[in-house]
């Protein structure tokens, strides 16, 4: 393929805007799949992209697509919306020269599209607006017009689609040939791949997507990963066409797959550059600024004896998402496990899902906690990502969280509702613009606990989906915390302690007790849950003794199903941990996230 | 060796809205070809052992016409009796007349079986039973002068319709008729039922467990033994065929959707109508191992006051039960009692007997 007929691009869009979809139709319409073959999200490959309808993993491919007498090779790069996966859409941004903002025809712009939109000038990238779903009985595309004209757009460069019924998406692939520029590298040079993303295939070792950026590789090649030093032979090479097809080589502007019978997983990082050993490029590619977690929890295996499985799996889910951190830890009442980073709640919950059904390890995940500073009086300071680290309260001076700006996109008549929510988090009000007369964006600084805590499902419900939004992180205030600690027959199990602000801390211990004691079931003796405050009780409830547990009838005709009942009973058991002699549900661990309805 | 033998007679006139056994509509031609069924059953099957106990269930054997009767307890000749055998007729009040008492005593019949379940309006009309106090206390009086020494009642509690109170005069009326046997049963929700189609919440746990403990002093105080989780006698009226199924013991179960325990197999008949009278009489048979046969014995000997014999466990397995199971921390809270070679639930705890059953089984020490 000549140079200058690749287009490399990406889609990204507000979450729910209809990137999956206008995708399928992309795949559709360039014929790299037939009707038989298409199903919706032919991207999203895992399980629970499909169940969820959200794009978890970026995801290339190539498609051949025939323009004014000529053949383009097209290598869309589909992302994730989600605030949480906003590194993943870096990253994919990095490996293209345009984007595709896609905007809903009747939601209009929201929070993630104009930080979408950012990353993306911030990349140089040429970006295409595009009007989705006009064929919605909402759509409302003079008024998104409007929205995208005053962030920077002209009307004659937007491109109306719907992606559902295919309409203008013939106009968007030529807009696409005309307007995205070729890459740029030259085929000359030394080797530069970029590494963007990876992951572990049980046959082939670990598998790398990779750009090239100049120069060309070849099956056979002896190539160089230049951070990590590591050499090896090229297996194979292979792009996404999205049916998996072997090429001989790739070269300058092109994406795909190359494999090398890698098997040490810590050879391979993304964002690494590959070059060839004989002729290696003199730099290497900018690469990617790590992301930092803003979340932590600890995961434990329900069965102690799951603990070199589970490192095995976040291993492997590491490699290809690279903003999971981990490290061991061990609680009194959960054994061994590891304290694990997220960038956010919904990366944490996809995380422990992946886990659980592609390695099947039945798991206990501890409530997420921020990472807070603590200065000590005498004068140190220490960084306390886990409950258990706190340090006594005599020795504190003073307690540090982090905070951020958030900005909330919304129809005026949730303003109210949205204010009052933001002072119940504890939020200091910044400022208010509005886009027009109907939609406003506010601005708050929040602490990122209470976001973690149940912001999102609380902005849901005030605005009944309405309102999108977004953080960012912008350093540490002090703040009154104290560690709260929970206890289950009148012992402290460390896995339920958290960091609350003071104030706070009644209203959490008493909706925490009584969480518990609904996911608690009865046991032979009554079990009381206290939370306390160092030796201070602040809340209790009980959960009752067991009362009747029993098969009531049991003659001839029914041995073997009551037998069976037992058995359930019994294998119900192994999804419980015992805490002293308590035992404890899995979910209980994540009741502390819960909140009163 | 096997001594005791179940027959199934499918039939009732009326359903009941909380009954899950395999159960039809009475049809007289579908009795017949039942009963001709059963007969073949009985002769392809039954090895001529002589059996202690018998025990018709149902459904409601007492709703078959006379004549049915007669013809179903001449297919009954062909089994052995021993010369004390206990044999049992289930039934209700309704379709039991004098002359069916009559046949039964004819054939033999020696202890009847009456579901009650309740005396009080709310209660029958919640559970879709017609029973009427006057024909109740005739049935029991004619029997009675019929010879019949050896009568149980079914009484259901814990039903949404009922309080303490309620209860509390259920239990004294069962009482006032002086009856042998009570067996008394907490309703449960089953999902093929028309209660569980209706998705009828079950009462609060602690109510539940009252109302057991009210049953189980008020019986005790006029002098029923409860020697099993659900059931109480006068001394020497304990059901012995029930205590088969306790003991772990082997017994048959003829009839469309009965089990029988044979040769360590667990058999169980087809609940298919068609299918059992062209004669396929066994769906499934399930081999039991040692293992999964020590767990059975567990579980229904725990059942009683008389538990687990250890004496008897060593002589059946060849193992010390001591040596299969850790269990000193039940010992140690109370939740199983050691006493002259015999491990038992205490009566007050056996309403929580499947977590001290599972709890034990998990305490397995062999592989």
């Amino acid at each position: 393929m000549k140079q200058e007929n690749i287009r490399n691009f990406c889609i990204i869009a507000h979450i729910d805007h209809g990137k999956s979809t206008l995708a399928d139709r992309i795949l559709e319409l360039t014929g790299s799949l037939d009707k038989r073959e298409m199903k919706d999200q032919v991207l999203d490959s895992m399980d629970l992209e499909r169940e969820r309808g959200i794009t978890i993993k970026l995801n290339a491919v190539q498609l051949m697509y025939h323009s004014k007498g000529d053949n383009f090779q097209l290598n869309l790069i589909d992302t994730p919306g989600h605030v949480d996966f906003s590194y993943e859409v870096s990253r994919s941004l990095a490996a293209c020269e345009g984007a595709i903002l896609v905007v809903d025809a009747s939601q209009g712009v929201e929070a993630q599209t104009l930080a979408n939109l950012y990353l993306a000038l911030d990349n140089h990238l040429t970006i295409i607006p595009v009007i989705n779903k006009i064929d919605l009985p909402s759509a409302n595309p003079q008024k998104v017009i409007k929205e995208l004209e005053e962030i920077g757009f002209s009307e004659e460069e937007i491109v109306l689609t719907s992606a559902k019924t295919g309409e203008g998406v013939k106009e968007l692939l030529d807009t696409i040939i005309e307007k995205i520029p070729s890459p740029k590298g030259k085929k000359e040079e030394p080797l530069k791949a970029l590494i963007f993303d990876s992951l572990f295939d049980s046959y082939r070792g670990v598998i790398t997507s990779i750009r090239i950026v100049e120069g060309e590789v070849k099956v056979g090649d002896h190539i160089q990963m230049m951070e990590s030093g590591a050499i090896y032979d090229v297996v194979g090479l292979s792009v996404n066409t999205p049916k998996e097809k072997e090429v001989q080589s790739l070269s300058t502007g092109e994406v795909g797959y190359l494999y090398a019978s890698i098997k040490s997983i810590t050879d391979v990082h993304v964002g690494d550059t590959i070059t060839l050993e004989e002729n290696p490029a003199k730099t290497c590619l900018p690469g990617y600024k790590p992301m930092k977690p803003t979340v932590y929890c600890g995961i434990y295996p329900i069965e102690s004896n799951h603990f070199e499985d589970l490192r095995e799996a976040l291993n492997k889910l590491k490699l290809n998402d690279a903003a999971l951190t981990f490290e061991p830890e061990t609680s009194k009442a959960l054994g061994f496990g590891f304290r694990c980073g997220f960038l956010g709640l919904l990366h944490m919950e996809i995380t422990e899902e992946r886990i659980e059904r592609e390695f099947g390890i039945a798991l206990i995940a501890t409530s997420p906690s921020v990472v807070y500073e603590v200065e000590l009086t005498d004068r140190s300071k220490i960084i306390v990502d886990n409950p258990s680290k706190m340090p006594r309260r005599e020795v504190i001076s003073k307690t540090l969280e982090p905070y951020v700006k958030c900005s909330i996109f919304t129809p005026k008549e949730y303003i109210g509702p949205l204010m009052e929510l933001c002072q119940n988090k504890r939020g200091n009000f910044l400022n208010i613009d509005y886009l027009d007369s109907e939609r406003a964006t506010i601005y708050y600084e929040i602490p990122l606990s209470e976001i973690v805590y149940d912001f999102f499902d609380r902005l849901k419900s005030c605005t009944k989906g309405y309102a999108s939004f977004d953080y960012e992180i912008i350093g540490y205030r002090e703040s009154n915390l104290v560690k709260m600690d929970i206890l289950l027959n009148g012992e402290v199990v460390d896995a339920l302690s958290i960091i609350v602000h003071k104030d706070f801390a009644y209203t959490r211990g008493r909706t925490v007790c009584e969480k518990l004691k609904e996911i608690i079931p009865r046991q032979l003796f009554e079990v009381p849950i206290q939370a306390a405050i160092g030796q201070h009780i602040i809340a209790r409830e009980t959960v009752k003794a067991l009362r009747k547990d029993v098969l009531a009838k049991c003659y001839g005709g029914d041995v073997t199903r009551k037998k069976k009942l037992l058995e359930k009973q019994k294998e119900g058991k192994k999804r419980m941990k015992q805490i002293g002699n308590v035992e404890v549900p899995q979910e209980a661990f994540l009741s502390i996230l819960s909140t009163k309805e | 060796m096997i001594k005791s033998c179940y027959i199934h007679i499918p039939f009732c006139s009326s359903i009941c809205s909380y009954c899950d056994f395999c159960k039809l509509f009475l049809e007289d031609k579908w009795i017949d070809s039942y009963l001709d069924a059963l007969e073949k059953e009985i002769e392809e099957i039954y090895q001529g052992e002589i059996l202690d106990t018998i025990y018709i269930g149902g459904g409601t054997p007492s709703s078959l016409s006379p004549s049915q009767l007669e013809r179903l307890f001449h297919i009954l000749q062909n089994l052995q009796k021993a010369k004390n055998v206990e044999y049992t007729i289930e039934g209700n009040f309704e379709s039991t007349t004098e002359e069916k008492l009559k046949i039964y005593q004819k054939y033999g019949i020696n202890r009847l079986s009456f579901g009650l379940e309740s005396i009080y309006p709310d209660n029958l009309d919640f559970l879709e039973r017609k029973t009427d106090k006057k024909k109740v206390e005739e049935i029991i009086t004619i029997a009675r002068k019929l010879g019949f020494s050896n009568i149980n009642l079914d009484l259901m509690y814990a039903l949404p319709t009922e309080d303490l109170k309620i209860l509390k005069e259920d239990i004294q009326y069962v009482l006032s008729l002086q009856v042998e046997h009570i067996s008394t049963y907490s309703l449960i929700i089953e999902d093929h039922t028309k209660l569980g189609i209706e998705k009828v919440t079950p009462i609060e746990e602690d109510l539940d467990y009252k109302m057991y403990q009210t049953i189980c002093k008020m019986l005790k105080k006029n002098h029923y033994e409860h020697y099993e989780i659900s059931n109480f006698a006068k001394k020497g009226y304990e059901s012995k065929h029930n205590k088969t199924y306790w003991n772990n013991e082997f017994y048959y179960g003829f009839g469309l959707g009965a089990c029988s325990y044979l040769d360590e197999k667990r058999i169980e008949n087809t609940k298919s109508f068609s299918k059992y009278v062209k004669g396929n009489y066994q769906k499934e048979i399930i081999p039991i191992s040692k293992e999964e046969k020590i767990e059975y014995e567990i579980m229904l000997n725990l059942r009683t006051k008389q538990g687990i014999s250890l004496d008897l466990f060593y002589e059946k397995y060849g193992k010390r039960f001591n040596d299969c199971f850790e269990y000193t921390f039940l010992i140690q809270e109370k939740l199983l009692i050691l006493e002259e070679e015999r491990l038992f639930i205490p009566e007050d705890k056996w309403y929580i007997s499947n977590e001290i059953i599972v709890k034990l089984l998990e305490g397995k020490k062999y592989e």
